[in-house]
């Protein structure tokens, strides 16, 4: 009798016990499979003939070693002698463009659902899948595909998030092709640079000049944010006094340290004002902004905050001019209710933008197809140059491992951006004070335009951008 | 005094949408004993219908607001029906979670209609602003005040007056001695819940009027919890009152706390009504209007 | 726990086949009174104990996390399932439990306030501050019942959310957050990876042996005279206060130590989470965890373990669905009906009200079931 009792119990832990091991070995890492000879994909998360296999004694078995780092499943391609070990494979990648080529993987950490900017991270992530479809079109790279689609995950713009679904796919890919976020990349650039994983961040914040491994493009929040008040003061009457609304963090941190420089810099009284995210949490920014009365506001929120403060603020009597950086402009915001309060107050700063002509602009759109027109997708095209840049130099000297990666981007000096850059742009050779791109852009609002912005002066370097000793990041310069 | 004139209209334009949330949850309560938590849902459904229905159906506003209150209702009466219907008998404790589980899954099916970007809705008044003097008034504010004073003096006419409002009263008296009476306690749950369901859709297009419809909406709708509670748990006017005086206190304090008491931190207005429901309750542990529970051992 | 070990001859005269005869009292009210419990339990000990050289690392730091919300789960069941007053609040004792060792072992150089103390302060410390928090709570809920107490909780859920999100020195501010520390015993880093074990080994050990630390005299508080007067709070207070059951000392009691049981799960999760940041504790994780209780089984201990892991991997579990079943589409961007995501928080709310309308007893009775048809079998009708 006592057998029986114990039989159900046992069974019922080994069932749990299974049921836990296989969800472990769907997203198992290289080392898990020692298969060499048999080809078969490490990544087991690809192909669903692998769940034909799942019995649970099978996945006591194939579950990993404790220790997950890469392990060195040499290999050679078809193209020849090209080293690779994590996240890259000989077999194809699922619905191959190139079925004879490998796969390189790359990982994509991004805001798509609940976070300020969701709105923008799925046009950006899309962009990038388009772009990466095209490199594959073109023939891959070094006789690989570059796979963009199998390993995005959701960040929530939380940096726990982040960091637990970085945990999740960091072995099973070369290098990230996106990580959405400056705090949120934050939380995970020390393990960047202990792994030597190559990032491509889907933000803009000063301190990604100091960081090795991370692959930037475009001006970032501090420089544009000076830019934007030199513009300011030189093209608008009477501005003298300058209040910063921005997000906690490295993102609103950084361009809230740069308005402070320019403010300091052209003799302008400066205030800091600080908002959470969410419409509902604006009401202190924009009490404000009504009362205070600022001549300029720097903007660095989301679209949707922004509109509140803009909206709202107008509607309480204020009539000065707001700047908004990048991430704050969405050409939904001229069908808003604050539509009017923006058409005749805002105006947007940034990195770049669709409306401007380049070959590179052209090669998107026609990648992309019919879609609503959103810088979001201009952004996630133009971060990709750098990377693909990387990998190609990392193909030709025949090592597409991590350090090889690494190594190509200690390489890099010039990369095409097919005209959507300037050619300065994308040196990442070198100090930072020399070669960090530091010109912006600024637009005015027009619901007839492309992505509802006329530039209104391209890029540009201001004084304060100019003369500016660029030896750390901005935000722990000033901030606290 | 402009500032405070401004705080005040824009306290009670926002207390007007927690007091009709207020307002459905507390006619759900005292009809049926269950405690709602998915108003918030009911709320956000109502909005995307809103918009829904201005957008692509090409209604005007004032057509598309009383066709979602209806649909809001229809959706209230579904979920009473089959949620809720079953566990007639069950703890309330039990219950109260259920409607939690209900609030989750509505907002997953309204947030796959929502998507990711902002949804605005074209409503007549956006963000004008009527000029009084000093005071800036935004003209919404004084529609939903308006609104919610008609609706409100509506529900009371009704309970009072029409035979279905006191069938409703009286169920919630007695739900036993109601039945033995010959009214229809099934018919009146599904009236409360369909009620609730219109009530909660009116605040959502309040919600909505100058500004937009995302994903995060629904937090708003938990701001009428304290209101709720201060109020009393069974007291309709209590409900409406409270409401009021949540929408107030938080747009005071947002417009006089951060000069006045900065070391409170950003945006202390957002828990300023539960401050506010921690000293009420201290004083009186049943809220403003609310009846002490009396227990039978 | 004594009676595991003395009156082994009131034990060892019981007829075989015959485990429920206890011959002394002992026997009778010991934790683990029969042979195929004391077996089974040691099975699953050792079994987990197993599993780290067995599984890979990322599972691994799940089922960490899993074990660190266990802790947390069984102090929410103490408060709301044994002693019946229904807390939302929880999860502003596990941020406070989080940032009390956050701050206690963070680097004193760093950008934040830290004072570098090692762990044998941290952890029982995070428990007192958060239990001394409960304690300064309690009173509020002496006061109020039902839908009350559980909107005062709530309100310091939000409060709690206020105060970190504002207090920056401490918390880093919403949005950016604060990293974890090395957790060290002895010197030893219980995080880093080692020559022998691995680091999510290692925290899933730690993990492990704090939970059983926890969980048995929360087992042992429950069949004491505190458990019961909990029971008897829970279920007719004033009743029980007629008899003689002090409804402020335990509602006190309740309160505080369920805190303190909030407080080592913040603690525990601020090291296997590795960046703390001030918006997650919220709303959301306090219905967690109340689903947690309830999915699992309140009132019981076992329950409150099993619900939190099964809330725990759910996540996991949806990830696999859209590879079975070709409706559901893959991560945010694949199409199909619903994506796992979205499958994942409709299963949660379609779960809890599945486990209240079908089994109120939770896994725990879902076990109680299997356990007693096979005590029948084969005449378990």
């Amino acid at each position: 009798m006592k057998q029986h009792r114990q039989w159900p119990r046992f069974a019922i832990v080994l069932a749990v016990l299974a049921l836990i091991a296989t969800g472990c070995r769907d997203s198992g890492t290289t080392a898990d499979v020692e298969d060499v000879d048999t080809g078969a994909a490490p990544a087991e998360t690809t192909a669903p003939t692998d769940t034909a296999t799942d019995t649970p004694t099978e996945t006591a078995a194939d579950t990993a070693t404790p220790t997950d780092t890469g392990s060195p499943t040499e290999g050679t391609t078809p193209a020849g002698d090209i080293a690779f070990d994590t996240g890259v494979t000989e077999e194809a990648c699922p619905d191959a463009v190139n079925p004879d080529n490998g796969c390189i993987y790359l990982g994509t950490l991004s805001d798509l659902t609940v976070g300020p900017f969701a709105a923008l991270a799925v046009p950006i992530t899309d962009a990038q899948q388009a772009f990466w479809n095209r490199v594959n079109e073109d023939g891959g790279i070094g006789g690989f595909d570059v796979n963009v689609t199998e390993f995005v995950r959701d960040n929530q713009y939380n940096p726990e998030i982040h960091n637990q679904e970085y945990q999740a796919i960091k072995n099973d890919v070369l290098a990230l092709a996106q990580t959405l976020g400056s705090p949120t990349t934050a939380a995970i650039i020390e393990d960047l640079n202990a792994e030597g994983i190559v990032a491509v961040p889907a933000s803009w914040t000063s301190e990604w000049a100091f960081q090795d491994v991370i692959l930037e493009s475009g001006v970032n929040y501090c420089f544009e944010s000076m830019n934007s008040i030199d513009w300011a003061v030189e093209n608008l009457e009477g501005i003298e006094t300058v209040m910063a609304v921005h997000y906690p963090g490295d993102y609103g941190g950084d361009a809230a340290a740069g308005a402070r420089i320019a403010a300091e810099a052209n003799g302008l009284e400066f205030t800091d004002v600080e908002t959470a995210p969410g419409p509902d949490n604006q009401s202190g920014a924009i009490s404000a902004v009504a009362s205070q009365q600022p001549d300029l506001v720097i903007l660095t929120t989301n679209p949707t905050d922004a509109g509140a403060v803009v909206g709202n603020a107008a509607a309480q009597g204020y009539q000065g001019t707001f700047i908004g950086t990048g991430p704050s402009w969405n050409k939904g915001l001229l069908t808003s209710p604050a539509a009017e309060a923006v058409q005749a107050l805002y105006l947007a700063s940034g990195p770049w933008t669709w409306t401007q002509e380049s070959p590179g602009r052209d090669a998107m759109e026609e990648a992309l197809g019919d879609v609503d027109p959103n810088d979001g997708y201009t952004s996630g095209w133009v971060w990709s140059y750098p990377l693909k840049a990387a990998l190609e130099q990392a193909a030709e000297n025949g090592d597409l491992t991590r350090e090889g990666l690494l190594a190509a981007v200690s390489e890099l000096d010039d990369v095409d951006y097919e005209g959507m850059l300037p050619d300065e742009a994308g040196n990442f050779v070198g100090d930072p004070n020399e070669t960090a791109y530091r010109g912006s852009i600024v637009s005015e609002p027009n619901p007839e335009a492309i992505v509802g912005l006329d530039v209104l002066q391209d890029f540009f370097v201001g004084p304060t951008a100019e003369g500016y000793d660029f030896t750390q990041s901005c935000f722990t310069t000033t901030a606290g | 005094m402009t500032r405070f004139g401004q705080s005040l209209i824009q306290g009670l334009g926002n207390g007007s949408i927690y007091a009709l949330l207020a307002l459905g949850f507390v006619i759900i309560y005292k009809s049926t004993l269950v405690i709602s938590f998915a108003q918030p849902a009911l709320m956000v459904a109502g909005a995307t219908m809103v918009v829904f229905l201005t957008g692509s159906f090409g209604l005007p506003f004032f057509a598309a607001v009383p066709v979602a209150m209806l649909l809001t209702a229809l959706l209230g009466l579904i979920v009473e029906r089959s949620a809720l219907r079953p566990m007639v008998g069950k703890p309330v404790f039990v219950v109260a979670i259920i409607t939690i589980g209900v609030d989750i899954t509505i907002r997953v099916v309204v947030n796959r209609f929502l998507g990711n970007t902002i949804r605005n809705f074209t409503s007549p008044w956006g963000l004008d602003t009527l000029r009084v003097g000093d005071v800036f008034v935004q003209q919404r504010f004084l529609a939903m005040m308006l609104t919610t004073a008609v609706v409100v003096a509506a529900l009371f006419a009704f309970f009072k007056y029409s035979r279905t409002g006191l069938a409703m009263r009286a169920t919630a008296f007695d739900q036993e001695t109601a039945l033995a009476q010959g009214i229809s306690v099934g018919m009146v749950f599904a009236l409360s819940w369909a009620i609730a369901g219109a009530l909660a859709a009116l605040a959502g297009t309040f919600v909505g009027t100058g500004g937009s419809i995302d994903q995060q909406t629904w937090i708003i709708a938990l701001k009428a919890l304290p209101a709720i509670i201060i109020g009393g748990l069974d007291s309709v006017g209590g409900a409406v009152i409270g409401g009021l005086v949540v929408g107030v206190i938080e747009a005071l304090v947002g417009t006089y706390q951060p000069t006045a008491a900065p070391w409170l931190g950003n945006n202390f207005a957002v828990v300023s009504p539960y401050v506010v429901l921690l000293i009420v309750l201290l004083l009186r542990p049943y809220g403003l209007f609310g009846t002490p529970e009396v227990e039978r051992v | 726990m004594t009676a595991l070990l003395t009156d082994r001859g009131g034990r060892g005269s019981r007829p075989r086949g015959r485990p429920e005869l206890y011959t002394s009292y002992s026997s009778d009210i010991a934790l683990l009174n029969t042979p195929a419990k004391r077996a089974g339990v040691l099975a699953i000990v050792a079994a987990a104990f197993a599993l780290p050289f067995a599984v890979s690392d990322q599972v691994l730091v799940l089922l960490g996390t899993g074990l660190a919300m266990s802790v947390g789960a069984i102090g929410l069941n103490i408060v709301t399932g044994y002693a019946g007053q229904v807390s939302l609040g929880h999860a502003f004792f596990v941020g406070l439990g989080a940032y009390t060792a956050a701050v206690l072992s963070g680097d004193p150089d760093g950008r934040l306030v830290g004072f570098g103390l090692p762990m044998v302060v941290w952890l029982p410390a995070a428990g007192l501050v958060a239990g001394a928090a409960g304690l300064l709570v309690a009173p509020l809920a002496t006061r109020l019942r039902g839908l009350y107490l559980a909107i005062v909780t709530l309100g310091l859920v939000f409060l709690g959310e206020h105060v970190f999100r504002e207090w920056d020195s401490v918390t880093g501010g919403p949005g950016v957050g604060r990293d974890a520390v090395q957790a060290t015993l002895f010197g030893n880093s219980l995080t880093a990876g080692g020559a022998v074990l691995s680091g999510a080994q290692k925290v899933y050990l730690f993990a492990l042996v704090v939970l059983i630390a926890a969980a048995v005299p929360a087992r042992n508080l429950a069949r004491s005279g505190v458990g019961r007067a909990f029971a008897a709070v829970r279920d007719r207070d004033i009743a029980a206060e007629v008899i003689g059951v002090s409804l402020t000392k335990a509602k006190l009691l309740a309160f505080t130590i369920s805190s303190f049981y909030a407080g080592i799960c913040g603690a525990l999760l601020y090291t296997i989470t590795r960046t703390v940041e001030p918006n997650s504790f919220n709303l959301l994780l306090s219905v967690r965890f109340i689903a947690m209780v309830l999915i699992g089984g309140a009132a019981t201990i076992s329950g409150s373990i099993m619900g939190a892991m099964f809330v725990t991997l759910l996540p996991r579990f949806t990830q696999q669905v859209p590879r079975f079943v070709p409706f559901i589409g893959q991560g945010v961007t694949g199409g199909g009906l619903l994506t796992n995501v979205e499958l994942e928080a409709m299963l949660y709310g379609l779960l809890i009200i599945a486990f209240l309308i079908f089994e109120p007893r939770g896994l725990f009775g879902v076990w109680l079931r299997v356990r007693n048809y096979w005590k029948g079998w084969p005449f378990s009708y």
